[in-house]
């Protein structure tokens, strides 16, 4: 049974393989290339000096193929499941070969599982490499970005690649096992992927642990101003950057913990800062929303006596906790994976007499 | 036969349409909001970028407006990038290929309608529904994209923390805007087609598809800016935002950066500082004219380190001001920057022309098709 599943699968295989390699040359020539550059460059450039323009120039390389490299990676399990898991069940219902290949000798469950197994595992393979070859790829732009966490590193490194391949394959032949028709099972199963994925990533993802909180002193937010509104002078503040952690919100509170209200920070504001008050109550300085008065120092005194009474409170995700969301999410994923094989096994086996 | 294509083609055009009508639903609400917020506090942000030459306080505004809606303005990116791949795997390659596989050829294709009428009406209704989807969508994106777009043509004026210069010819752009999709989603077609034809079976062709489409894709965006022969324009050398010395990787010393020329939305090949016979400024030439600034980056107080890429300018801590306009004028003196970019009111002219290329490619494997049923599969 192994033999005449890996008989059928060879050709696939030999192309996967190909392409593989073909990547591996591409990553190889192009990452000795971008290491080198960051040794020499990023690298070189002193502690305390501003090596900004030295980590911009850097990030400008290989645009195009980051993109392309960055577009496989999201592509690959999507086209495992397509490929793999739709067809699995589904083309032996369509052509009719069902009916030969399950009065064989051996039993129909058995027949399932060899198959699930060894193209799961080749899934996996094929998932883990390019992750791999990506996750270093990719290391020196991570290292100036600095930001682990954001969807667009998380998803294509580290070990969850392997969880959403798995999935999607389980996913490709659960339609193909229901539906018995090959194109509708992969068109579904291509919409489903995306729908789990975007879902999991933006909804789910944030809430698989309960984040930190840290107070902060005011002026570690990004791009601090004031703006006007319906209840007075409000402060707008972004969220700090810590390195390589997930801020996801940020709240201002004043010296007793309280989160402050718009109209608490308008009466301090008032006696604080008169000239900012009236310059952005009246809309004079400039138009926009958040703005400074013209006068930069005016800007620093009242920043400064805020931070005296006000500070932020920022919930975040640590950089220490990288790994723990990438194993935990690629758990979730080979989870959801064994559910639908199993009940695969189930539906071909009592279902379908 | 119109009438069978039809209900051949009937469920695959409407989940199409109610993927499409989602997409509106979603586009159309943000939209608006997404607009209205242009009109009341970007665009007169804009204004002032144009009118004083920096962004003064409305950083944050502007900022936070290029970045609204990161998450959709991803899924819109993705879903436009891939519908032509999408309608070329699941509705070109199976068209032929079904029926070859299927051996439903047989009955089909000996009928009073012959082969060639057959094929001729499935590619046209087929065709004609996958340039109106990808059509459709474009245009709902295009709209969305608008007053970002609009933000981003103008970030050049700005020297700030917004490093996207996003421009409309950037690719990411480009590809995504107006009516080049319409031609990727007729190409991808007749690819899917094609493969589907000579490689009689559906699953394969559809494998095949995909790497042949983005090879596709790729080398025209390779051959973009040959195109249409660029502007060259000769400017004298005015000291103003972006300029700066730098010095380069170890050892290759210094060199001057041209400042940012004032052409919004144009595509900018090469912005070059040369003198007469279009040599660059030595890096001896700029020590013995600029002393202070380039004592001041090779020094270990300058804002340069060992081998990185630094600007000079004014600031505290840095050179003074007066030693730059001095150094500046030296320099203008023997040298002037030269401009080589397409105009930005070309873009229209390279939509044009792009989406012909892909017709055009698209209109040869049609043909193709058309002479492969007729001589080769008797």
């Amino acid at each position: 049974m192994i033999r005449l599943t890996l008989v059928q699968f060879r050709l696939q295989a030999i192309i996967v393989a190909g392409i593989l390699v073909l990547a591996a040359i591409l990553f190889a020539i192009s990452g000795q290339h971008l290491y080198h550059l960051y040794n020499t460059t990023v690298a070189a450039c002193p502690a305390g000096s501003d090596c900004s323009a030295a980590k911009d120039a850097f990030l400008n390389n290989h645009v195009i193929l980051r993109q392309l490299l960055g577009l496989l990676l999201l592509l690959a399990p999507a086209l495992l499941g397509i490929f793999w898991g739709a067809p699995l069940v589904a083309r032996e219902y369509e052509s009719g070969t069902f009916r030969l290949a399950w009065t064989q000798s051996i039993s129909r469950g058995r027949w399932l599982l060899t198959r699930v197994a060894l193209l799961g595992l080749a899934s996996v393979i094929v998932a883990a490499a390019l992750s791999l070859l990506f996750t270093w790829w990719s290391g020196p732009f991570v290292r100036i970005t600095a930001d682990r966490f954001n969807p667009g590193n998380f998803d294509e490194r580290g070990v969850v690649a392997i969880g959403y391949a798995l999935f999607a394959f389980a996913l490709g032949l659960t339609f193909g096992v229901v539906i018995r028709r090959t194109l509708p099972a992969m068109a579904l199963t291509l919409a489903s992927f995306l729908a789990v994925r975007l879902a999991f990533t933006f909804l789910l993802r944030p809430h698989l642990m309960a984040p930190h909180q840290a107070s902060m002193p005011l002026q570690s937010g990004e791009g601090l101003g004031f703006s006007p509104s319906a209840s007075g002078i409000t402060f707008s503040l972004g969220t700090p950057n810590i390195d390589n952690a997930w801020a996801i919100s940020s709240k201002v509170v004043d010296s007793a913990g309280h989160t402050a209200s718009n109209s608490a920070l308008h009466a301090f504001m008032v006696n604080a800062c008169p000239a900012i008050v009236s310059a952005v109550g009246s809309g004079q300085s400039t138009q926009g929303v958040n703005h400074a008065p013209a006068d930069p120092t005016v800007f620093h005194d009242c920043i400064l006596k805020l931070a005296q009474n006000y500070h932020l409170v920022v919930s975040y995700q640590p950089a220490s906790r990288y790994w723990t969301f990438q194993w935990t999410e690629m758990g979730i994923y080979a989870g959801l994976s064994l559910l639908l094989a199993g009940f695969c096994y189930w539906w071909v086996r009592r279902r379908i007499a | 036969m119109i009438q069978l294509t039809w209900l051949q083609f009937r469920l695959q055009w409407l989940v199409a349409m109610l993927a499409l009508a989602a997409v509106a639903v979603v586009v159309g609400l943000t939209g608006v909001h997404l607009a209205h917020l242009y009109g009341t506090n970007v665009a007169p942000c804009l204004v002032q970028l144009q009118a004083n030459g920096n962004v003064g306080s409305c950083g944050t505004t502007l900022t936070s407006f290029i970045h609204s809606q990161a998450l959709l303005q991803n899924v819109l990116r993705d879903a436009l990038l891939a519908a032509p791949a999408l309608l070329g795997i699941f509705w070109g390659a199976p068209l032929v290929a079904q029926e070859l596989e299927r051996g439903t050829f047989r009955l089909v294709w000996t009928q009073s309608v012959s082969r060639r009428h057959w094929l001729a009406i499935k590619l046209s209704v087929v065709g004609l529904a996958c340039a109106a989807v990808v059509g459709l969508l474009s245009l709902m994106i295009t709209w969305w994209f608008n007053p970002i777009d609009r933000v981003n043509a103008n970030v050049i004026y700005w020297q700030g923390p917004i490093n996207l210069n996003l421009n409309r010819f950037d690719p990411s752009v480009f590809d995504l805007r107006g009516i080049v999709p319409v031609g990727y989603a007729l190409f991808a077609f007749a690819l899917g087609v094609t493969a589907g034809l000579l490689v009689p079976r559906i699953l394969p062709a559809m494998a095949i598809t995909l790497p042949l489409f983005i090879s596709g894709r790729f080398a025209v965006t390779w051959i973009r800016p040959h195109l249409i022969a660029p502007v060259r324009q000769s400017l004298p050398l005015v000291w103003g935002p972006g300029a700066g010395i730098a010095q380069g990787g170890t050892g290759t010393g210094f060199f001057v950066i041209a400042p940012t020329p004032k052409l919004p939305n144009a595509w900018i090949y090469s912005n070059v500082v040369v003198d007469q016979a279009g040599h660059a400024p030595t890096s001896q030439f700029l020590q013995s004219t600029c002393p202070a600034l380039t004592v001041d980056l090779a020094g270990p107080a300058g804002n340069v380190g060992g081998g990185s890429v630094s600007t000079a300018a004014p600031g505290p801590g840095g050179p003074g001001e007066q030693q730059v306009h001095a150094c500046a004028s030296a320099i203008a003196a023997r040298f002037h920057q030269v401009v080589t970019y397409q105009p930005a009111d070309r873009y229209w002219a390279f939509q044009g022309l792009e989406t012909a290329i892909f017709i055009a490619l698209a209109l040869l494997l049609v043909w193709f098709c058309f002479w492969w049923i007729r001589h080769r599969m008797a």
